[in-house]
Formats: structure tokens, sequence, C-alpha cells
């Protein structure tokens, strides 16, 4: 070493509170997975939050540095940003698929959630959902689905087991049969709880986990989902061989065996091939990588559009539409406006959570527009 | 750490002054809580933190102007903050007071095709600049690993390198004029759009890589070039990084000043396979990323040199790729080292030593002598073509000692470039985390000079104390 002062400074700062801090964990985190991020903002240009705010705190970066904050003790539990930004997240995950380090986002927020939503803090709503459905496992598989469930017998494992979203079960029957005529071998076990995604995503992983073990054994085999969320949560948990989002399930069982695929008739619009675009799911295409299987699908029947904005969150996020309003239709406006310029007949989504915030967007915004789910699309072409 | 040495320091701001800001700026863009603030208390810098008292979002330039008169009249340092991915610890607010961030100035204010430049806000990021110039059939040329997320300001304040280097140089190649606000308050502009004026001292470039340590940047004038018609990337394995070395050496040798020559070690191959699954052949010690663009004759001709050069050299293998999204997918991958690296254990620490071309295979073997020595893991990737090298040491900071061992070794590697007619730092800037090297490189001299001209632009010493020259 040469040179006056050379060693005066290290690189490697003896900032008190950088090593002293380390010291104090509160056990919220999985420290490797908290320690892998390096802050080098290559999540942000993603971030469907951060677009929105540009305020670091609604940014992946800001919400993991934030963590660290609660983990090493450098925020109150009850600070309010903490407190506001565990609920502003949409849980889409689209940070972590551009994150070089890998940082495992989903788990991290899944941890920052059980932690930050206990007790008193859980937000009302979540509150209410994670109870209400957990108390009507046997939400009545509904009056349209009647005589196909099968409320008695052994499960079979040879047949794909149609699992139905909590949502769909009282909400969107017609999504369910919709599945069925196109898997008519399907068998559907009445009373088959929830998967836990709901849980999960809302503070109460532990609980959630345990959800998703009871339905797979109800379910020994495949299990396959009409919502994006479950099926990605399910296959987190069960695993992805065993666990199919629907179009991904249609698409692999009618390319082995083409005689298996009913015949389809295009869908018209006018006398022209009808044009559709997809929104993904986040957590099918995020968490799952599943994404290519529903437009194989449309363009099967129709004419497949890609909307710029396919893979950005819709702001339905499961419960988030109705605990963060304002932001949840901020994060759907661009869906709108591309969607009317480009002149799309039909929006199909893989996740009737999805269905209702994008039918809710296409009612306010007055577009021509129907909102359908992929089976139901699918459906029309029969 | 001289952080707390002389010079402001703020306590906690005083209601008034935070009235004031609020006046300036509005409510919702003067940040106060300990929540809110925490997120700009460090930049992509590891180990360094501070929480600064407040963060101000401003939106114009007399906001900037109106803060910096106040912060200057009441002693209050002011950080200035585009995206905050530098490597350098340049945006830490070590003695607290205000972090100003730009990034709600982000009009594109002009593309001119007739004059070859274009007008940017500071907070335009590099990648929309370059996006938006290309539709223009334009080239923004610097293309620092972080584009999609820095801005122009923090690439201007930083004088950011990146992949094209060799053939075109670095942002200071590229910056015509600013706009700027001194600590005290005044708007000054400098150069303009000519690339042909003398008049003064050239203040731009001194703006250029002074680390928000001498104004606060609110326009950015930066010339474009028209977009060559291909560009074109090429892949060489080699046993060692020192090969690759002797590579880069021969393709400079062979006369050709191609675009790209990046090159990683097999620590870095693996950690950036592992994100971006393109195939790359994990068992190669090294892996040379060479491109070129130009004519499709000249690229053609450049690429078949290159090869052959890296073939003579003893690669182990050498493919082109195919297309466009290949080329696409291989510099994207290379941009992702650092991050990727993150992989390996919880701090990552990355160092930017520079030195002469022709002493690459030399300065890696000292790398890789001290980092034996001192028992540290260290992966190296690097602009190779421009003699920057990215020495990485990883580590666990429960396993021991080794904080002190990977400290010790980045002394020997500063010494070791400096040995070699080389600098400490190429292109990531001294901030916090370089300050302490930086008398070394320049001599008390030059640091005297540097301080007094810190002291003409900021009298009162509020912009961003600590850093750099001051
Ligand atoms: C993964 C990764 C890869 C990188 N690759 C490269 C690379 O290839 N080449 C390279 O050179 N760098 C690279 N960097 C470093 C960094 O991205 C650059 O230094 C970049 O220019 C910083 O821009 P920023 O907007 O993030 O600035 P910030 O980090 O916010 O600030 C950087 C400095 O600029 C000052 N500043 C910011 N805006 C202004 C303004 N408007 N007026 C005055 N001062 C201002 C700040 O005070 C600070 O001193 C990389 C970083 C990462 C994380
Ligand atoms: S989450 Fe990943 S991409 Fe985002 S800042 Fe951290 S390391 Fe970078
Ligand atoms: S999960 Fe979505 S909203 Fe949340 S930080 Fe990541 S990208 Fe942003």
């Amino acid at each position: 070493m040469t040179g006056p002062g050379h060693s005066a400074t290290a690189p490697i700062p003896a900032e008190p509170g950088a090593s002293a801090a380390a010291a104090y964990r509160a056990g919220i985190f999985d420290p490797t997975v908290l320690s892998a991020c390096i802050s080098c903002g290559f999540c942000l240009p993603v971030c469907p939050t951060y677009a929105q705010t540009k305020l670091e705190n609604s940014s992946p970066r800001g919400r993991i540095t934030l963590m660290r904050a609660l983990e090493e003790g450098r925020l109150d539990e009850d600070d309010p940003t903490l407190q506001h930004q565990a609920g502003l997240c949409l849980g889409c995950r689209a940070c972590e698929t551009v994150c070089p380090a890998g940082v495992k986002y989903g788990e991290l927020l899944e941890q920052w959630r059980d932690h930050q939503w206990r007790g008193r803090h859980t937000p009302p709503i979540a509150g209410a959902l994670r109870a209400g459905v957990r108390v009507t496992p046997a939400l009545a598989v509904g009056g349209l689905l009647r005589g196909a469930a099968r409320t008695t017998g052994a499960p079979e494992p040879d047949r794909p087991h149609l699992m139905l979203g909590c949502l769909e079960r009282s909400l969107y029957p017609k999504v369910s049969r919709a599945a069925l005529r196109l898997i008519p071998d399907a068998d559907v076990p009445e009373g088959q709880g929830c998967c836990g995604a709901l849980h999960a995503h809302n503070g109460g992983s532990r609980e959630a986990a345990e959800m998703a073990q009871r339905l797979g054994e109800r379910m020994p085999g495949t299990i396959v989902s009409t919502s994006g969320g479950c099926a990605a949560y399910l296959a987190h948990q069960l695993g992805h061989d065993r666990v199919k989002e629907v179009g991904e399930f249609l698409l692999s069982r009618w390319d082995e065996n083409p005689a298996s695929m009913p015949p389809l008739r295009p869908i018209l619009v006018d006398g022209r091939p009808a044009r559709v675009g997809v929104k993904d799911s986040c957590q099918l295409r995020n968490g799952l990588g599943v994404f290519a299987q529903s437009r194989a699908l449309v363009g099967r029947v129709a004419e497949l559009v890609e909307l710029p904005s396919a893979g950005v969150c819709c702001g339905g996020a499961g419960t988030y539409s109705m605990l963060q309003p304002e932001m949840s239709r901020a994060v759907l406006d661009p869906t709108l406006t591309q969607a009317r310029d480009l002149g799309l007949d039909y929006l199909v989504s893989l996740n009737v959570v999805c269905t209702r915030q994008l039918a809710s967007g296409v009612r306010r915004a007055k577009l021509p527009v129907r909102v359908l789910h992929l089976v139901e699309l699918l459906e029309l072409a029969l | 750490m001289n952080a707390a040495s002389s010079g402001p320091r703020a306590a906690h701001l005083d209601p008034d002054t935070v009235a004031q800001l609020r006046r300036i700026v509005g409510d919702s863009h003067v940040l106060l809580t300990d929540g809110d603030v925490e997120p700009y208390s460090r930049d992509a810098t590891p180990l360094f933190r501070a929480r600064p008292d407040a963060v101000v979002l401003p939106a114009t330039t007399s906001e900037v102007s109106a803060i910096l008169r106040l912060a200057t009249e009441r002693g209050i340092p002011v950080v200035p903050r585009g995206a905050g991915s530098n490597l350098a610890a340049a945006t830490v607010a070590e003695r607290g007071g205000i972090v100003m961030v730009l990034t709600r100035m982000t009009a594109i204010k002009e593309i001119s095709a007739d004059e070859l430049l274009a007008v940017v806000e500071p907070g335009v990021t590099t990648a929309e600049l370059a996006d938006t110039a290309a539709l223009q059939g334009l080239l923004y040329a610097p293309d620092p690993g972080s584009r999609t997320v820095a801005t122009v300001g923090g690439n201007v304040a930083m004088c950011a390198g990146g992949l094209r280097g060799l053939k075109y140089g670095v942002t200071r190649n590229y910056v015509l004029g600013l706009e700027a606000v001194l600590p005290t308050g005044e708007v000054i502009r400098t150069g303009g759009r000519l690339w042909k004026d003398v008049a003064g001292y050239d203040l731009t470039r001194l703006l250029t890589g002074s680390e928000g340590t001498l104004a606060v940047i609110t326009e950015v004038t930066v010339a474009l070039l028209p977009m060559p018609a291909v560009a074109r990337t090429g892949v060489a394995y080699f046993d060692s990084l020192s090969d690759a070395g002797r590579a880069v050496a021969g393709v400079i040798r062979d006369g050709l000043v191609p675009a790209t020559l990046e090159f990683l070690d097999n620590r870095c191959v693996n950690a950036v396979e592992d994100f971006a699954h393109l195939g790359l052949d994990r068992q190669a010690g090294a892996l040379l990323l060479f491109g070129d663009d130009g004519t499709p004759e000249a690229v053609e001709r450049s690429l078949g040199i290159m090869a052959a050069t890296c073939e003579r050299v003893g690669a182990r293998g050498v493919t082109m790729a195919r297309d466009v999204a290949e080329s696409e997918a291989l510099l994207t991958a290379r941009r992702c080292s650092l991050p990727a690296l993150a992989r390996l254990a919880p701090i990552t620490l990355l160092e930017d030593a520079t030195v002469p071309r022709p002493k690459i295979a030399e300065m890696v073997d000292r790398i890789e002598a001290i980092s034996a020595r001192h028992q540290v893991v260290c992966a190296t990737f690097g602009h190779a073509g421009d003699g920057n090298l990215h020495p990485t040491i990883v580590f666990d900071p429960a396993d021991g000692d080794v904080r002190h061992r990977a400290e010790a070794a980045f002394g020997e590697i500063f010494a070791a470039a400096m040995d070699l007619g080389g600098t400490i730092t190429g292109e990531h800037g001294v901030g916090a985390a370089k300050r302490g090297y930086l008398q070394a490189r320049l001599g008390a001299d030059q640091m005297a000079l540097l301080r007094r001209l810190k002291a003409a632009f900021d009298p009162a010493g509020i912009l961003n104390p600590g850093k750099l020259g001051s």
C-alpha cells in the first residue's frame, strides 16, 4: 500500500447502526430470504404500486427495507407506514420474476402479513374473509352443479378432481359449469374446503398450509383449478405435477390425446373472428411461470390480441380491491385504456377474482367489452 | 470515518423549516415519519445506512432552488437522489438532513433528429431516454447495467459508464449542456446545444461526476447518434479469466475498437445462469461477451476477427448469437451479474478497480492471488474492454472476521490497481464508500483544490456533505 492516508478509511464502514442492529432480530422473517436483497432496484420498473406513487416505500425494494427495519428493531411494529405498506402491496410477485438475486418476495410478504396483521392489527375485511371462508368449508357446490357433485363414496385418484374456488362456488357457478363441460370426467367432491391461498395472502400462512394439505388428501391425484391463484398456491404446497390450472390442464390433455378435444367452433363477432385479450393471473404467471397455455387456447377459437399490460396485476389481487379500493382502481386503468384502444370484444381472465375486478372496471369505463373466464370463452366455442 | 467531522449536521428539522418545505413542494411531497424516510436511508451499497430527517420531492427547478436556498440559510444538509442505484453510498445521508429526490422530474422535453440531441429532466431513466430516442432511429450510447432503474441525473452525477464504453465512451462524452441549481439557489446553464463552445471553464464536465456535491442538476442536454444498422454479439469461453483478458488485449492489438467486451469468471457465469437459464457453459473458467455494431459488413468482419482472436488465445468454444433476441438476452444476463451474485451469500461487496487495458490479465491474476491470501470468496466480472474490473467479495457476516479480511483484500486490490497505473474507481464513484482511498489516488494538493472548488460552489457546505471533495 502506498500513499498517505491510504488506509485511513476502510471501504467497509464501521457504522455503529449496521453492526449493532444486525445483532437484534425479531424473528419475523426467514433471515436467509430477507438478506438476499441487495437493493439494486431492478424490481422498481415492474411494481404496479411504485408506478402509481413513485415513492420508495411502495416499491419492492423499499418494502424489503421496511421489513428489515422491523426485523432489526429500527421501526416500531405499530409504525403507520409498516401497516399501510403491508396492505398496499398487491402481492402480485411481479418483482420476483425480474429479481436477479432470486429474492422470494412472496414468502417475505406472507411472513410480514402474518406478523403485521395478527390480532387487533388485522384489517377488518381480511379478518372477516379469513374467518368466513374457514367456517364454511361446505359452501355449497352451487345449484347449477348439483348432480355432478359427488357427495359420497371414496375419492377416485384416476379422475381429475375439479377444485372450486371459494368465490366461484358462491358467485360464479357458471364458471364451474363450463369447466365441467370441458372436463366431462371430472370428479367434483362436495365440501372440499378452501385451498388456503386467501389465508396465506392475508396474514394466516400457517393455517393456510394445513388447509392445503387437507384438500390434497381429499383429492388424491390430479387437481384442476379454475382459479390461477388457488392453482399457484396449491402447486406450491402440493407440487406442480399434481396441481394444474384449468387452461394448462386442457391444453396438455388435448395435445396428448387429440380425440379428447371436443370440436371447437370459431367465435365470431359481426362475422369476423372475435378479438380476445388475456389478462394473466399474477400468482399463476409470476409464481408458477404459466401464461402461454391460456393464449394458445384462445388462439384456437378467436383472434388473440396481446395486451401490453397483460402481465400487470389487475388490482383485484384476492381481497385487495376491498382493502385498497383506490389503488386497486388506479392499477387497473391502463388495462381498460388498452382494451378500448385495441378494440377488444372479450377480455379473458384466469381467476374469478380478476373477472370481478375487470368487470367492474369495464362497467365503470362503459366499455363494449365482455369479461369472461377462460372456460366460459371456450364454452362459447362448443 | 470522517462523516461526523466538521460541517453542518441537522438535528431534527424545526417546525418552521418543515412548514416552509411543505409550502414549497406541497404537503404530500414532504416525508417525515420514520417509516416513510426509512426506505431512503440506503442505496445499492451494502453496509451503509443513515436515516434522513426528511425526504422532499420537488417537481420543478424553482422548487429545487427554493429548497436549496432555505437549506443554505439554515445550514441543513441536502443529499440529491435519483433512483438510489449507485454503488458508492453516494446518497446516504450520513449527517441527516434532507434527501431531495428528483424522480418526479421526468419530462423528455425534446428529441431532435436534426441536431442529434435530447433534452430531459433528471428523473428520466436511462432506458426511457434510450427507448424514446430509438423510436426516432437515434442511439443514446451510454449503457450502464442499471439502465432500467438509474436516472439520467444520477448517470451524469456519477459519470456512469456501461457496456458500450470501449467504442462509445461514457456519460461525460454525451453531456452537451446542463441546467443546475447551486446550493445557494442560483440557477445556472452550462454548455448548451452546441458541439463546439469554449466560452468559459468547462463546468459541464466539472458537474459530470460531481456526485451531487456541487449543484443539483435539473435539466440535461445529451448528444445522440444515428442508430447503427445492426448490432451483434458472440460468446467465447476460456479456461481462466486471465486467458479472457489476453483475448481482450489481442482484439485491441488487432486494431479493433468493438462496442462491447465484457467478461465474467466462473462464479459469475454460474450465478447468472441460475437466474437467466441461457444454457451458458457452467464449466468454463471465464466467459467473454463480445459485440459490435455498424453496417452489416463491418460487423461481420469485426465479429469474425474477434472470434478468431479468441480461438488463437485458446478459447474452449466460441458461439455467435443467432438473432437480436439472443443478443439482447446475453446482454441482459450480463447486466444482472451483480445482483445475481447476491445468491451466493448475504453480503455482496463490489469494487471497481480499473487498469490500463494491456494490464487486465495481470490485474486479474493479482486479484486472484490477493483473495486467496486473505481467504475470501471473490467473483470477478467487468467491462474488460475498458480495463474496468468489478471484483466482488461475497460473504456471510456471521463468518468470524471475514469482514476484516475482505477489507484488507480490497485495500491490496486498490494498491495493485494503482501500481499498474490504474485507479480506485472506474465508474461507480467515490461517495462515502471510497473516500478513504481518494487522497492516495489524487495526492494532497489535488485534494486541497477539490475542497476549494467545493467551497466556491457551496459556501455553507450543505450539499451532500462528507462526500467526494468535501
Ligand atoms: C446492478 C447494478 C448495475 C450497475 N451497472 C453500472 C454500470 O454498468 N456502469 C456504471 O457506471 N454504474 C453502474 N451502476 C451504478 C449506478 O446505477 C449508477 O451510478 C447510476 O448512474 C446511478 O443513478 P441513480 O439515478 O440511481 O443515482 P443515485 O444513486 O440516486 O445517485 C447517485 C449520485 O448522484 C447524485 N445525484 C442524483 N441525481 C442528481 C441530480 N439530479 N443532481 C445532482 N446530483 C444528483 C446523488 O447525490 C449521488 O451522489 C450499477 C448499479 C447496479 C445496482
Ligand atoms: S428485490 Fe431483487 S431486484 Fe429488487 S432490489 Fe432487491 S435484489 Fe434488487
Ligand atoms: S408483489 Fe407486486 S405490488 Fe407488491 S412489491 Fe412486488 S411488484 Fe410491487
